[in-house]
């Protein structure tokens, strides 16, 4: 099995002295020499003008009229500034994407909240059982990784049918909190199994009971696979369309950020000064959210998908 | 378990009643987590199983009909011209992704500012939703997008990149490694950062060229975690659908259909859900067995690993 390290920047981070020297100069003669090659700089070129060129254009053109768009799609709208569209874009009555923040912001949050409370205590107590049945246990929420969450979205509308939560918000979110314990689970035991067991004894003999023991001693000792956890669920739930788009049908009248993208741009494809401002305003959330924490996230998703 | 001898009546029933204690916690700490995702994806897979048995239609009462479905999975035109999609938008992005991840990550390996930077710039589509991102290059690649349009200027006849059968699926893997390869390069530069810099020195000692460094002491040492990451990308690129969506709606004249995307149009008409579930359960069958590879690469690594 393999066994979580937290992730490596942050532990050089928390201890600079512990970091072999010989990584350091992983720079060093050779990195100056890299940095004068005209090939490298090639590369570097191309990948900012390829990578950065749609987010520019998607950032200009929401502040232009039809015509100006059409006319001088690359030019920046000194001239033709017009915020006209970017607040119809705001406060249009059919698709609502600044509403769809809050519904989005919810879900969020809600499944952030019952993914922990789950996974949590049962992560312990797979980490700390010595029972090879406990094992088995972590094994039947690994297969649910191999699960494509799209090819099985249509049955889980009969199930959720069956339970009377066909079309409900709570419906919802006990899917998309069922879908993220696998690979939480998975992060939570991993981590634990590197916390001494000496702790929960100590704990236990001054008296506290299992989830006490866990809640307010191991919890805590957790944080880097939280953190990691958190972020893979937050960005997930934020960006997942099918879910939303096919357990909510829009009679029920709530719209995540992609559904009402859907909903909107699907019908007014060629109406560019709908499609860029509504596009701005979905993607500029996640952009500050990802600036502010790139860190955390870069080390935080690839750690996840990687292990999960 | 091992019993010592000599113990009394008393203290076995104690150690007994312990041990019971101590198992029902464990899965009373279990027991939510595990009923949850039992219900919300063990069964959906139990039933779809099931349904991919019968010719459901959505509302007549289905019958039995054994293997069927799966017999015409191959036969069945827009069925196996889905599977050409899917496997040319998996086999040609992953090659494109793990590549082009290699050639940045081995220019960006170094630890600094600039560096970071320009891994961030490479990685940030990874956080915006797939759903999205498509709606933005259609608007740019799209009769009146800021290239044709740009093209147009120059005189030039408008390039069909999305309503052309010849360019749709190519526009469609572009953005797709466009979205896609940032990811790479993180996973590759923490794997670069771990190869010792007194293997590179020595190599440089005895009088190995950069290409030969990299082609013969770099590579090689990561070449584990370029194994997985090709095989993460394969199950990624074999689920696409949202991208579709938005990109290209699986037209022009379904060139650009994939197989989540055949199944969920299928499963909507309300025609042959039966048939659209054996779909899904087959997408299913190659997703696992292309994670147990990743798995089971994984085991020998870390064995490796350890045994170093």
């Amino acid at each position: 099995m393999v066994v979580l390290e937290a992730d490596p920047e942050a532990a050089a981070r928390k201890r600079p002295k512990a970091r072999p020297a010989g990584r350091d100069d992983g720079g060093g003669s050779v990195e100056r020499e890299e940095s004068r090659s005209p090939v490298r700089w090639a590369l570097l070129g191309v990948l900012f003008v390829v990578m950065v060129v749609p987010i520019y254009l998607l950032i200009v053109n929401a502040f232009k009229s039809q015509q100006e768009i059409l006319d001088n799609p690359f030019s920046i709208p000194l001239g033709g500034l017009t915020f006209e569209h970017m607040g119809a874009a705001i406060s249009s009555p059919q698709f609502n994407v600044i509403g769809g923040y809050g519904f989005t912001l919810f879900l969020v949050v809600m499944v952030d909240v019952l993914c922990i409370v789950l996974a949590g205590p049962a992560a312990y107590a797979i980490a700390r059982s010595l029972k090879k049945r406990t094992q088995l246990v972590l094994l039947y929420f690994l297969a649910g990784t191999f699960i494509p969450g799209a090819a099985v979205i249509i049955p889980v509308i009969y199930v959720l049918r069956e339970i009377g939560l066909a079309n409900t918000v709570t419906g919802l979110v006990a899917h998309d909190v069922a879908s993220t314990l696998p690979v939480s689970i998975f992060l939570f035991v991993g981590f634990i199994r590197t916390i001494p067991v000496d702790i929960d004894h100590a704990a236990t003999i001054d008296g506290a009971g299992r989830y006490r023991t866990f809640w307010t001693i191991i919890f805590p000792l957790m944080r880097p696979a939280v953190v990691t956890v958190l972020i893979l669920n937050s960005i997930g739930i934020w960006n997942d369309f099918i879910s939303p788009q096919i357990l909510l049908s829009p009679s029920s009248g709530h719209y995540t950020v992609t559904t009402a993208i859907y909903a909107g741009i699907s019908q007014y494809s060629t109406d560019l000064t709908k499609v860029f401002p509504n596009l701005l305003l979905a993607v500029a959330p996640v952009v500050i959210f990802f600036i502010y924490m790139q860190r955390h996230i870069i080390s935080g998703l690839t750690v996840g998908a990687v292990k999960g | 378990m091992v019993e010592l001898a000599g113990l009394t009546d008393t203290q076995r029933r104690v150690r007994r009643r312990v041990r019971l204690r101590e198992s029902a916690l464990s899965f009373g700490m279990m027991g939510p987590a595990v009923l949850l995702y039992t219900v919300m994806t063990v069964v959906p897979v139990g039933v779809a199983v099931y349904l991919s048995l019968t010719d459901w239609d959505g509302f007549s009462t289905a019958a039995f009909i054994g293997l069927d479905n799966y017999k015409h999975l191959f036969d069945d035109p827009s069925s196996s011209d889905a599977w050409y999609v899917t496997g040319l938008i998996s086999v040609v992005g992953t090659v494109l992704m793990v590549g082009l991840g290699l050639v940045y990550a081995l220019a960006l390996k170094g630890r600094s500012r600039a560096n970071s930077f320009f891994r961030a710039v490479a990685y940030f589509p990874h956080v915006i939703s797939a759903l999205i991102l498509g709606y933005l290059w259609a608007a740019i690649l799209g009769t009146n997008g800021a290239i044709n349009n740009t093209l147009a200027k120059f005189g030039i006849e408008p390039v069909g990149f999305l309503f052309d059968e010849k360019f749709a699926v190519i526009s469609l893997i572009g953005v797709i490694v466009w979205a896609g390869f940032g990811f790479n390069v993180v996973l590759f530069v923490a794997a670069l950062q771990t190869v010792p810099a007194e293997l590179l020195e020595a190599a440089a000692i005895d009088g190995a060229s950069k290409r030969q460094i990299n082609t013969r002491v770099v590579i090689p040492m990561i070449a584990p975690v370029v194994t997985v990451a090709t095989v993460l990308n394969l199950v990624g690129l074999i689920r696409a659908y949202d991208i579709v969506v938005s990109l290209t709606g699986g037209g022009p004249a379904g060139s650009t259909q994939t197989f989540t995307y055949l199944i969920l149009a299928r499963s909507f008409e309300g025609t042959k859900v039966g048939y659209a579930t054996a779909q899904a359960v087959f997408l299913m069958v190659v997703s696992a067995v292309l994670a147990l590879f990743v798995t089971a690469l994984r085991n020998r690594q870390d064995q490796a690993a350890t045994g170093r």
